[in-house]
Parts: structure tokens; sequence; C-alpha cells
């Protein structure tokens, strides 16, 4: 009896121990991989309803890499391309071919980094220039395609130089990695990209105003200075766009900050109002600008003389271009082009004008300056390409990083704008005068730039994902409250025709795994040693005549029945 | 996959425990009880050992080899020898030979430690994608340490149950005791003074563990022949 008790006694007890092992069974898995990579998503977005771009975040598969053996089944497999070796007409074809992969990840080269602190702007030209041209045509084919797998994008590094070379090497076997065959498994844990719900977009302004003389009733004419600051990629996450256009901002605020020394002092304050502008919406037909104009008084935007449009002013050697959309026998257009020509020869550069004539019903807007011929504002664009970019090019791609830029050139461009603006306002065209001389307390500050091109080149700005309040856009207010009388900041929600997606930087896990087949022979070989302990044991305790009983006891049973 | 490989190396951990349970006379005896007191025992000696482990250790930043951090250590060590003393002679076993409860103290004291000190970072790590050796060196270390126990729960009984030994053999047991107790000084001086690879550790504690066995076998058939 009390055996019995004893024996309820300890059931339960087993009982409570199994269903408390069954809830710690169903704990979530621990992941602790060995090595985690930052990786940054390929753009999702749409135009109109039409998808493009990456369409899915989250990531599960083994990795291959290329050389594949022809028809290998990819689908469940996570391509990994090192941009130096790029094959582009493969990945063309994969992608026009809607070929079904695991997933794509291109590793950029280390050079790109931005917290690789050494800008090595020297280095061997024509790598250079392979490069970029290798990353434009990859960026162009993969925000213009519909991918339905997930495309990343991260950094080469020696952890993940170490990875993707045992890869190579255990397809060189021939075997590609699956479950059965053991590799290397990409994990990346991330939600279902939801749209980025609503979007603004932020235009920034200072106005620093003229003197007024005396007994004047009439408005000062007013001179505007433009630059949008926004950029698209196929990376968000990266697109920094230090050229397209870093260059554009820094040197707007380098005048700002030129131009508010000589008008802090009453005799040095010129006769016009400059208004400078900070614009987003660029890569979207410059849709913040045209918002931004619209919000205008009447009065304001008729006594706006003319608008410079500062765009990718960093890269260019010794020809600067003028873009205008009026005819260049345009007075005005003259003048203002004359006035270029004549500091340009004087600081020993080309600039040359470049016309474009408006089509009123295409909607597509090239440049930033068109926006404001299209309100009837004469306007030009510097910038330092010569040809008009199509719908999201030159925007900040992926190789538009900070060491693609020219210092120099940035300063040589702020010189030509200053001076010009300098002349106008104080009526000293054709006169050799130098206002913004070297070695004077009116220099170009070539710290300045560069602290502000340095900050710009790490700080991706991609529009949708910014939000009003964010510390860039906090920045660029301080930055013009100090430099100019009144900042104004306008938000706005851009034209309805680009939805974004949200999830653009995750973190890859990278795990070293052993297949099934591994993990069956382990089991195997761990059956076939206990049992051959338990034999030892037995005969070595008992005796053989115990083990054979073992086997042998329903049979006696029979035998004790008969 | 990956519960299966946690899976795998538990029953590489904690399956000989459960096999060498059943498949000796231990089963048909019932000892059962014997051993969950030698784990419970087990357990309070491992309490002990880390408040004095805590007391009188310097944690050292890097893994180099002290040897007085490490003689210390095994002072602490010997706690384990006390423990096992204690549970040979002072709990109230039934009425089972000396030949198996010394079997069932040193099964239930391997199993405690196995479980101590191995279950933990198995369970946690072994259930992840990452695939390491580790665990299933784990185990083979958790096979060793139970013929480890074994053999120093026989040296032991033969110390402190048997009254009547031969002479000649008294000072051959306490050094094989000696050897067994100090082990686990042994092997990490090892692995971190000369620096073994976990493997060379792991099959070196096996090979010890097979012919330290052998040894105590030896003296305790030895010791068995007159008192028969």
């Amino acid at each position: 009896m009390a055996t019995t008790r004893k024996y309820g006694r300890e059931h339960q007890v087993l009982e409570s121990v199994i269903a408390l092992v069954v809830i710690l069974v169903a704990c979530v898995e621990l992941c602790d991989a060995a090595t985690v990579v930052d990786v940054y998503r390929l753009i999702q977005y749409d135009i109109g309803g039409v998808p493009f771009g990456s369409r899915l975040a989250s990531l599960n598969h083994h990795a291959g890499s290329s050389p594949f053996s022809p028809g290998a089944d990819l689908s469940r497999t996570v391509v990994v391309v090192p941009i130096r070796e790029l094959n582009i007409t493969f990945i063309r074809e994969y992608i026009t071919q809607k070929q079904p992969l695991g997933g794509l990840l291109f590793l950029l080269p280390h050079i790109l980094n931005s917290k690789n602190r050494d800008y090595a702007s020297g280095g061997d030209h024509r790598e250079k220039e392979i490069m970029r041209s290798t990353l434009l045509e990859l960026e162009q084919l993969l925000i213009h395609s519909n991918i339905p797998y997930p495309v990343y994008f991260a950094f080469e590094d020696d952890n993940i130089d170490a990875v993707l070379a045992d890869i190579k090497r255990t397809d060189a076997t021939g075997q590609p990695a699956t479950a059965t065959t053991g590799g290397y498994k990409f994990v990346v844990l991330a939600q279902e990209p939801r749209k980025v719900s609503s979007p603004t977009i932020t235009n920034i302004q200072g106005w620093l105003p003229g003197l007024k003389p005396d007994g004047e009733t009439n408005h000062l004419p007013t001179i505007a200075i433009v630059a949008t600051y926004d950029t698209f990629g196929a990376a968000p996450a990266l697109s920094v766009g230090t050229d397209s256009n870093g260059s554009g901002i820094v040197a707007l605020l380098e005048i700002a900050r030129l131009f508010s020394l000589l008008y802090s002092n009453p005799k040095t304050r010129g006769r016009y109002n400059i208004l400078f502008g900070l614009t987003s919406g660029g890569p979207y037909n410059y849709n913040g600008t045209h918002k931004w104009l619209r919000s205008f008084d009447q009065r304001l935007r008729e006594s706006i003389d003319y608008a410079i449009c500062l765009n990718s002013i960093g890269s260019w050697d010794n020809e600067l271009w003028i873009h205008v959309s009026k005819p260049p026998e345009n007075a005005y257009i003259k003048h203002l082009f004359e006035g270029f020509l004549d500091i340009a020869e004087e600081m020993g550069y080309k600039v040359g004008l470049k016309h474009k004539k408006i089509n009123i019903s295409n909607p597509r807007v090239a440049w930033e300056h068109e926006q404001f011929s299209r309100l009837r504002v004469t306007a030009a664009t510097v910038s330092g390409l010569s040809v008009a970019p199509e719908l999201l090019e030159s925007t900040g791609g992926l190789f538009d990083r900070r060491n693609f830029v020219n210092e120099a050139a940035i300063i040589n461009g702020i010189k030509l704008v200053a001076e010009s603006l300098a002349r106008h306002i104080y009526g000293y065209q054709g006169k050799k005068i130098q206002i913004f001389a070297d070695d004077s307390n009116l220099a170009v500050n070539p710290s300045y730039v560069k602290s502000w091109l340095d900050l710009l080149s790490q700080t991706p700005r991609v529009a949708p994902f910014l939000a009003k309040d964010d510390p860039l856009i906090v920045a660029f207010k301080k930055e013009l409250a100090d430099h100019t009388r009144e900042v104004n900041v306008q938000h706005e929600i851009p034209d309805g025709l680009f939805t974004f997606y949200d999830s653009t930087k995750s973190k890859l896990n990278i795990y070293q795994v052993a297949s099934v087949t591994f993990d069956l022979l382990l089991l195997l070989v761990l059956g076939s040693y206990l049992i051959l302990l338990f034999s030892f044991l037995v005969i070595t305790t008992r005796g053989v005549d115990d083990l054979i009983g073992l086997f042998r006891r329903p049979a006696s049973r029979k035998v004790k029945a008969t | 996959m990956t519960m299966f490989h946690f899976f795998n190396c538990a029953i590489l951990t904690f399956g000989p425990h459960a096999v060498y349970y059943s498949a000796t006379p231990l089963s048909e005896y019932d000892t059962i009880g014997t051993s969950v007191k030698a784990a419970l025992v087990y357990l309070g000696t491992a309490l002990v050992k880390l408040v004095c482990l805590a007391t009188f250790l310097n944690v050292s930043e890097n893994d180099t080899y002290d040897p007085y951090q490490e003689l210390l250590k095994a002072f602490i060590g010997l706690i384990d020898v006390a423990g096992l003393y204690f549970a040979l002679t002072q709990l109230t076993h039934r009425n089972i030979s000396q030949n198996h409860k010394f079997q069932a103290v040193g099964l239930g004291w391997a199993f405690a430690d196995s479980v101590l000190h191995r279950l933990a970072p198995l369970w946690v790590g072994a259930r992840g994608l990452e695939f390491t050796w580790d665990f299933i060196l784990q185990g083979l270390e958790a096979n060793a340490n139970l013929v480890f126990s074994l053999s120093l729960a026989a040296l032991g009984s033969l110390m402190w149950l048997r009254k009547n030994k031969p002479r000649t053999l008294i000072p051959i047991i306490y050094l094989c005791a000696g050897v067994v107790a100090t082990m686990p000084s042994i092997t990490s001086y090892l692995r971190r003074g000369l620096g073994w690879h976990l493997m060379k550790v792991v099959g070196f504690e096996l090979f010890t563990s097979l012919v330290m066995a052998f040894i105590s076998w030896q003296l305790f058939v030895a010791c068995q022949r007159p008192s028969v």
C-alpha cells in the first residue's frame, strides 16, 4: 500500500517535470551567429502603382556564389556577388528573365565605406572610372526592375571576405549548399516592408534682406539661390549623394555665410534681398521646388530678379556649365552669362551655356531652374553635369561617395557664383575686382566646406525617410538661422506618384550550419555506441546469458504456458 | 534540425548514465534512492565549493595559467572527496552490497555533475543554427567524467568501507585516489598552461579514465579476494 502511494507521488512529480520540459522546448530559438554584418536593402517603391525594386525583406537561405553549374536551381540560394568581379550581363539576364533566386547580396568595395577614414582621392583613376560605370549600370538596372526576392548591399570586410572564400571553395567541389550538404546560412530577420505612411518633403528657406534706402517705397529686388538636398539611390540607407547634391548644399551654405558677413554691416549691405532655399523632392521632378514657389506671395515672385540653382558642382575639372531654359539671346540670360564668363576667365576656367527648351506638356522636369521658368522667373542652373539627367539619374547613387568628390572644385564653384552675385549686387560688372579674394576676411573657408561635406557624405537623405524633425533638417535650419535674418520651414506632402516602403537597413546573420545528413550520421553513431555500451555492461556484470535472455523472454513464457 | 543536434548531444551527455543504470544489476536491486541521495550530496558539495572559490579566489583578467590559483583550486577540489566520503559512509543506504553501493553513489555523483555543468550550456548553445564541435566534445567529457566518478567511488569505498585490505595495496589505493581526485586540476593545466586544443584534452581524459577504471577494478578485485 505504502509503495503504491509512493509510486503515485513519483508519477505526479514526473508528469509535472515533463510538462515543464515541454514548455521550455517551445521557447524561441536563440540566435548566436558567428558573423553579423550590416546590410542595406535595395529600394522598394511604386510609381503610380507600378512596383519597382526589391519586394521582400526577410531572408533565410543558404549562400552560394558564382560560377554556377548550368541549370542549377538557385531559388533557395542567396547569391553573393562582389562588385569587383561583377558580371553585369549575368545579373541582367537573371533579372530580365525573371529567374527565381533566394536572394542577392552585393559586396561593395571597402574603399566606398564612409566609415573608412582615409578618403584616398588618389588611387588608380582608371579603376575608379570602371567602378563608377559598373555601379551606375547596376544601379539603373536594379531600380528599374521589379525583383520578387530580397536584394541587399554590404561592404566588404575581413569577416565576409573569409565567408565568401569558404563558399567559393565548397562550391568549386561542385555541390551547391542545401539543407543536406551543410555550408553557410544567411538569415535576415526583418518584418514585411510597409508603405511609408505620410512622407513629407521639407523646404527650408533663409531670407537676407537688403538695404532699403530711406524714402523708397518700392520693394527691393530679390535674388534667389537654391539647391535640392535630398537624394535617391539603389540603397536608400547608403544614398549620401556627396556630389548630387551635397556639393550644392555646401556651396549654398558657404555663400550664405559670405553674404551674411557682407550684409551684417549696413555700409556693405546691398540693395538686393537674397533668398536662400534648400528644397527637397529633387529626384521626383523637383516637386518640392514647385510647391515652394507656389507658396510664394505674388509680389515676392515678381520681385525675383533671377535665381541660381546649384547642382553637382563637386567633380568638374575645368569646365562648368550654365543650363538655361530661356533662349540665349534673351537679354537677362546674356547679362548673367557674361558675368560668369568674365569671372571664369579671370580664374582660368571655362563656362559653357546650354539651352534646353521646356515642354509644358511633358511632366518631366530635368533641372531645378525649369520650375522657376514655368512661373516666368529667370533662372539658371550651375552644374558640373553637361547633359540633363533622366528621371532618377544622378540623384546620389551608390558610387556618389566622398572619395569621388573634389573639394577644390566646390571651392572654385563657390567663388564663381559668389563673385558673379556680388558684382551684380554692387554694380561691379566688367570691373576686375575680387571681392572674395583669398587671404581676405571674406575668403572662402575651406575647412567650413570640408566639414559640411564630410557630414553630408555620411548622412543618407532620401526624402520619404526624413522625418519632419530629422536632425539634419534641424541642423540646416540652425545654420541658415546663423547666416540669415529669417528662416522658414515648409512641410509639404509630395504629389502621390511615388510611394516608398520602409525597412532599408538590417543585420545579416551568417551561420555555419551542419547538414541534416551529418546529424543523422551522428544519431546513428551515438545509437550504436549506447547499444554497445549496454551490451558490454550487461555481459560484464550479469553474463552473456542475461543478454540473450533479454531477447528470449517472450519465447520462454510461451514455453511455460504449454 | 538544431533541436536534432541538441537531442544528439543530450543523449551523448546523459545517455550513458541511464544505460549504466539499466544494464547493470543496479536496476534489479532498485538502487535509485541511493543515486538520488548521492546527487543531492553533490549539489551540497558544489555549493560549498562555490562559496570557497568566491571567497579565496581572485579572478584574473586574461586566461593565463597561474600556479597559485590552480593550487588553491586543487585544494578546494578536495571538498569533492569529502562530499564523496559523506555520501559513501554517512548516508543510510538500504541493504545493498558494497559492490553496488559504490556504483550507485558514483552514478548519482556523475549524473549530478553532468546536469549541473553541461545541461545549461547545451540548452542555450546547441539549439542555435550555428554549428560547433564543442557540444559533442562536452558529451565525450561527460562520459569520461562518469568513468572517473565510478573509479573514485570504488577507491573511496575501498579506503573507507573495507576494513581488511592487503597491506601492500594500501598506498597504491591512496595514490590512485589522489590522481583521480586531482584530475580537474590536471586537465585545466593542460588546457591553459600547455595550451592544448579541446579535442586533445578530451582524448586525454577518455584515455586516462579508462586506465584509472582498469586499475581501480583490479584493485577492487584484489581486495575482494581475502574477504570472500
